[in-house]
């Protein structure tokens, strides 16, 4: 699944650490998610939605799966 | 937790909450580790009763620091990782379990090589666990 996680986190200057901590998970679970290893739980992709005043459609791209 | 960015020591910019969970992390672990390792040194210098002690401080440790740590040790992808490496685990007992009593079983009755008795010990350890997986399949599929 494609996503605009890093373009937004890093738009706000935010290192994966610090948007872990937002969101309350691993940093190593933002770098997963960042390179479309990790699909997030609908829980997580509401909660990264939130944190970023959009749309999880905006954040995800169901139909881009750019896992090898 | 404010998400206040501070310094490490190895230069990298880390936030409170992970520099935390790191420790809290590598507390959890290295409980269990130096409880083993303790008891196995104690055994080879023949102390059986500060083994056990220390193997059990440990533990006791491991518990603390899982149930009262302020820091969230896992997250979901933890979760995930723990449930792929369940399933594979189980895949290869699966495979041990399917060639190895078969196997185990042929090759005795044609008198080519008898397994000592650890390899049946093992062989009913899996089927042991594959009943519990059984159990506690059924009993959360029953509770979801």
């Amino acid at each position: 699944m494609n996503n605009e996680v890093r373009a937004r986190r890093e738009e706000r200057g935010l290192s994966q650490a610090e948007l872990a901590e937002r969101v309350d998970v691993t940093r190593q679970t933002i770098n997963s998610i960042e390179r479309g290893r990790y699909d997030p739980s609908l829980a997580l992709a509401f909660g990264l939605a939130d944190f970023f005043d959009c749309r999880i459609e905006e954040l995800f791209d169901p139909d881009g799966d750019d896992r090898t | 937790m404010t998400g206040e960015r501070v310094e490490s020591g190895s230069g990298t910019t880390r936030t409170p909450t992970v520099s935390s969970r790191r420790r809290y992390r590598r507390l959890l672990f290295g409980a269990v580790g130096v409880g083993v390792v303790a008891n196995l040194a104690l055994r080879a210098l023949s102390y059986p009763v500060a083994a056990e002690a220390a193997y059990w401080v440990g533990i006791v440790a491991f518990l603390a620091v899982w149930q009262f740590s302020p820091v969230r040790l896992f997250d979901e992808r933890d979760a995930e990782l723990e449930r792929r490496a369940s399933t594979l685990t189980m895949v290869v007992a699966a495979v041990v379990l399917v060639l190895g009593a078969s196997g185990a079983r042929t090759l005795a009755a044609l008198r080519v090589y008898e397994a000592p008795p650890f390899v049946s010990g093992v062989l009913y350890g899996y089927v042991g666990l594959f009943v519990v997986f059984a159990v506690a399949y059924g009993w959360l599929s029953r509770r979801r």
